[in-house]
């Protein structure tokens, strides 16, 4: 077998543009999915029954459809219903971002459950409503509780990204399949490709790993 | 003695079919301390928190100065900055220091501002001994202090009444005797407090009124030289026998 490296270094300006793209769109997905994820563990939790059963239909049909489905459904079918017509970036960022709220709706439910009572309790006891008890006290501890789940959720995410090659955006993964199909050089794209992933995801797991230490709770 | 701070009239809770009070009437005088004695789980800690509201009542009354306690969550938070509250596994907030966790209510809920909050706070840390841990977490002190920043925590509120929920219960026998001793400046001071304790040197010494629970019922109460030197009940005697309380 014949390989040529060299294929990877004529076509490495689109490599680090789709690597860029990647980058951007798990990050913009994750600064929509926390929040999002945060709403939904605080409806799930607010006592309202119409609340609740609308956050839990929500996690429960995002969390237990394969994304990929989700891609395509926003890229065929929301034009369609809902009259929206996003460019295929955005359609991605709509159905990663719908995909990882769920996910991290369970998440922040379960680091708020995790606390116990008497911290509410002690910040309804100091005059506290139950929104700052839970903004100024319970929040900020589930939150460094779940550091690590998130984090895990985020590595996923960051590899998950690559799906939405199947609508056409033109991030790692769509980019690193053009140039092979291009250049028939297969082993040697998938290769780059993978190096690219694994090379920027390991920081990151690292990165994820220190700031557990450094912002973990200790009781 | 003054006034009548709190009066509790035939006060009831259930927590399903078990009942927790049974019908509990007493009052607190203002600049009182009245310590709750009596086995666990016979409902002292339970009046206590329905005091502040933490619990609802199913029946009877509690009045506060007077006026019955609200049962709208507004006038709920009124009431309770008037009642600074210490629990027994002290409560504090992992997430902050000794001295943003005695912020925490003049900011949030005073909304003072951090100027203003930091000089109450410091200051109260003084007051319990602890200046030189106000950068530390909680984590990072031992129980005593950290039940002493829950006390200067409660007091940033600037209470008209303190309710104390078995505050030494859960500390090393060594660290008791600090967190009583600033118990004790307080009632010197003229606070209003309701103690629910098993310390009973502490009952016996600082105590202004002795309050016996049994099974969710006041089973005695009088001065502390009455319950303790001369109980009329055989059960308060046995009570404090088993305690090792020799008289």
């Amino acid at each position: 077998m014949n390989f040529d490296w060299s294929v990877v270094w004529t076509h490495a300006g689109e490599l680090l543009q789709g690597t860029e793209i990647t980058v951007f769109l798990a990050v913009v997905t994750m600064m929509i999915a926390i929040p999002g994820g945060i709403v939904l563990a605080l409806l799930r939790l607010s006592g309202s029954r119409i609340l609740s059963g609308a956050s839990a239909s929500f996690t429960e049909l995002f969390r237990n459809l394969p994304l990929i489905l989700v891609i395509y459904a926003a890229y065929y079918i929301m034009p369609l219903t809902l009259n929206i017509a996003l460019s295929p970036i955005a359609t991605g960022l709509v159905a990663l971002s719908l995909n990882v709220s769920a996910y991290n709706g369970e998440t922040f439910r379960a680091g708020i459950a995790s606390i116990r009572k008497g911290q509410g309790d002690a910040a309804l006891a100091l005059g506290m409503s139950r929104w700052q008890a839970m903004r100024e006290v319970v929040l900020p501890q589930a939150v460094r509780r779940v550091l690590p789940v998130l984090a895990s959720t985020w590595v996923s995410l960051f590899k998950d990204t690559s799906l939405v090659s199947v609508i056409a955006v033109g991030e790692l993964a769509y980019t690193a399949m053009r140039i092979r199909s291009q250049t028939f050089r297969v082993l040697e794209m998938l290769t780059a490709m993978a190096a690219i992933y694994w090379a920027l995801g390991y920081p990151q797991a690292k990165l994820v790993d220190w700031l557990n230490r450094k912002y973990g709770i200790n009781e | 003695m003054t006034g009548v701070m709190l009066e509790y009239d035939n006060v009831q809770k259930r927590f399903g079919e078990f009942v927790a009070l049974a019908g509990v009437s007493m009052e607190v005088r203002t600049g009182q301390v009245v310590c709750l004695i009596g086995p666990s789980g016979s409902g002292k800690s339970t009046l206590l928190r329905c005091t502040n509201g933490l619990e609802m009542l199913d029946g009877g009354e509690i009045r506060l100065e007077g006026q019955p306690l609200p049962r709208d969550p507004r006038g709920m938070r009124a009431v309770r900055q008037r009642m600074g509250m210490v629990f027994q596994n002290f409560e504090l907030f992992p997430h902050r220091t000794a001295l943003a966790n005695v912020m925490s209510g003049p900011v949030t809920v005073l909304r003072l501002s951090r100027t203003a909050a930091e000089q109450r706070a410091r200051a109260l840390l003084e007051k319990v001994d602890l200046s030189d841990k106000a950068m530390s977490y909680p984590a990072n002190l031992s129980g005593g202090q950290q039940q002493r920043v829950a006390i200067a925590r409660a007091l940033a509120m600037e209470p008209n009444i303190m309710l104390f929920d078995e505050p030494t219960s859960a500390l090393d026998p060594e660290t008791i005797g600090e967190v009583l001793n600033v118990m004790k400046r307080l009632a010197e001071e003229g606070m209003t407090m309701i103690v629910v304790t098993h310390e009973m040197n502490f009952a016996r010494r600082v105590a202004d009124h002795v309050v016996v629970f049994e099974r969710g019922a006041i089973m005695e109460q009088g001065s502390p030289v009455q319950i303790f030197d001369a109980p009329l009940m055989e059960r308060t005697r046995d009570f404090l026998s088993h305690l090792g309380w020799e008289g």
